[in-house]
């Protein structure tokens, strides 16, 4: 089984690196980084199975790089993880396909059952695109 | 005052499979054909040695005969069927093209109102070019008009995307990705990101899951979907002040049902009808295209569910979505 | 009588409002302007019209019922009904509750002004018409 690779952009570094060096510990190989731009950037030259976004950040916000990364990679897994929870934007979140829209704080046992439960899901989003059947 | 949507199966989709000819029970028909011709055929032999020729042929004779009255009402049968299969197909056709027709109206209604102010502000905009045009010379209040009338036009653009995008997205055939859920936990995540707006407006939630519910297997962020828009509606549906309770259950065994009920302002019975069509709603323009619920319906009923309404003008609502489930033993 | 219509606009969408009576004023039509049936009544009550821009489709009240509703209450306005989406059964419902006509959204300005002029013609006419009726019965009676 290959390594499960999770990305969390975050303008908040201390909870940043938190929650990196957090998901480490439970072995999975996580990488953090402070913007939607940079976000990008990475997602470009690097493989990540689920990506934890925030919602409100300066420059690139979480709803336009949500955006961006299903139009670059859309098969890439979105939980969107906010601390300024609104209904609208977890509506539009997952209109626009994240997986999951959660509010911070949120527990680290929680966190790595949603982030498997994403990762499921690419692998079966994956399976099917093999074996020829429609993709949404 | 219920009102059923029917549980997928029933509702006509995008595609559909040819008719068959012949169906499973044509077969069983050809199998009763065959029998009640062999055997007196097959008593010919016995009947020619023990009693004498003429009784073989009677014997044969009724085969025969056997053979062409069943073959001539297994034919009659094919034949109806056949018509029934063109019925129904022609039936679910005119049906769509029923809801095609109707989409259409509502969808032209949507835009049209949009059009309207935007073919008003460009008159309006010709007009203060003719008076002061757009000069040096142009005093600061038409300039400011004429401003206002642009950022109106681009308004009006954007509410007609929004009307398009969501359209494509209603059109656009979802296929879901099964996975096993905890509804109890998936409902409970939706619950507490709507709770913090609820409160606001002195909104409670009351919680009341069963406990070793069984794992559903569905598409779980479909099915946020649908319970975000419920719990969404069931907080708007309350002016200020009151309850929504959200309720999990066994349904069956081999089903889950999960209810989202509001003491909010209730429907009244003639909007129950159209109360999962798409554009039906009661937000003022421009607030909501009302395509919320008749996705959360398209949503159910491709996930093999169903979802119903019950409503009282004054006392509430309550919604009720019925799903099938796969009992797993554990997690995934 | 004055020669320009006084006209009622009753829509649910408020730019379309205001921008419309800003229209109609440069063509010298003095127009007031509500957001819903239920104000609509309220200001006739109150005002005197000539001729009602109504919408079709609004939340609470529903056009076609405003329509019937303001005929009984009030017959010598004359109404024109807007309507994003047009429909055979709405139009012959409207011509059959004496709407003067029903219009098409989005509806060039020019064809608004000629409807409401002509809407304003026909109730003059009418008018005239009863007062005439009403002079010659005097006559007689007398």
């Amino acid at each position: 089984m290959s390594e499960f690779r999770v990305l969390i952009v975050d303008d908040e570094i201390d909870f940043l690196e938190t929650l990196v060096k957090r998901l480490k510990k439970r072995k999975l190989d996580a990488v953090g980084v402070a913007s939607g731009e940079k976000a990008l950037d990475i997602l470009d030259r690097e493989r990540f199975d689920v990506v934890i976004l925030d919602v409100r950040m300066p420059g690139l916000d979480g709803i336009e790089t949500l955006k961006e990364i299903k139009r670059r990679t859309p098969l890439t897994e979105v939980i969107m993880l906010t601390g300024h929870a609104s209904v609208e934007s977890g509506m539009q979140g997952m209109q626009l396909g994240a997986f999951d829209y959660v509010i911070k704080p949120a527990g680290i046992d929680d966190l790595i059952e949603k982030l498997n439960q994403a990762r499921e899901r690419k692998l079966l989003h994956e399976e099917r695109i093999r074996s020829g059947r429609n993709v949404p | 005052m219920r009102k059923e949507s029917g549980p997928a199966g029933t509702c006509p989709d995008i595609d559909f499979t040819p008719y068959p000819i012949e169906e499973p029970g044509q077969s069983r028909l050809r199998l009763f054909q065959a029998l009640i011709t062999l055997l007196p055929a097959a008593l010919a032999i016995p009947l020619f040695l023990c009693a004498g020729p003429i009784y073989a042929l009677l014997a044969l004779s009724v085969a025969a005969v056997s053979f062409m009255v069943a073959g001539y009402y297994i034919g009659r049968i094919a034949r109806a069927n056949e018509q029934k299969c063109k019925l129904d197909l022609q039936l679910i056709q005119s049906q769509k093209l029923a809801a095609i027709g109707e989409l259409s109206s509502g969808i032209a209604h949507e835009i049209n109102n949009p059009l309207a102010i935007i073919g008003q502000e460009v008159e309006w905009m010709k007009h203060l070019m003719k008076e002061g045009g757009c000069g040096s010379n142009t005093p600061v209040g038409g300039m400011s008009e004429f401003n206002e009338s642009l950022i109106e036009i681009g308004r009006q653009v954007d509410r007609c995307r929004e009307i398009t995008h969501k359209l494509l997205d209603f059109a656009r055939k979802k296929e879901p990705l099964i996975q096993a859920v905890d509804m109890n936990r998936l409902i409970e995540d939706m619950a507490k990101l709507v709770e913090k707006e609820a409160r606001q407006r002195n909104v409670l939630i009351e919680r009341n899951y069963q406990a070793d519910l069984p794992l559903v297997r569905t598409d779980p962020p479909l099915l946020r979907q649908v319970v975000l828009n419920l719990l969404n509606n069931a907080n708007w549906a309350i002016e200020d002040r009151g309850v929504i309770t959200i309720s999990t259950m066994r349904a069956g065994k081999n089903a889950v049902e999960f209810m989202v009920s509001d003491t909010g302002c209730g429907i009244p019975p003639e909007n129950l009808d159209k109360i999962f069509d798409p554009f039906f709603t009661t937000k003022p323009p421009g607030k909501g295209t009302g395509l919320g619920l008749s996705i959360c319906h398209g949503i159910i009923s491709k996930l093999g569910g169903s979802i119903s309404v019950d409503s009282e003008v004054g006392k509430g609502t309550t919604f009720t979505v019925h799903l099938p489930a796969e009992t797993t033993k554990g997690k995934n | 009588m004055s020669s320009k219509p006084k006209v009622l606009i009753v829509d649910d969408e408020e730019r379309f409002r205001t921008t419309l009576r800003k229209l109609l004023l440069v063509k010298g039509i003095d127009a007031a302007s509500v957001g819903s049936a239920r104000e609509a009544f309220d200001e006739l009550d109150t005002g005197s019209y000539d001729v009602i821009l109504l919408d079709v489709k609004m939340p609470e009240m529903d056009g076609i019922e405003a329509l019937a509703e303001m005929k009984r209450r009030f017959p010598h306005l004359e109404v024109i009904m807007l309507t994003g989406h047009a429909s055979v059964d709405v139009a012959v419902e409207i011509m059959r509750l004496g709407g003067f006509e029903y219009l098409l959204k989005p509806c060039p300005i020019e064809e608004l002004t000629d409807k409401v002029e002509a809407a304003f013609e026909r109730k003059k006419n009418r008018e005239s018409r009863a007062r005439k009726k009403e002079s010659t019965q005097e006559e007689t009676a007398s």
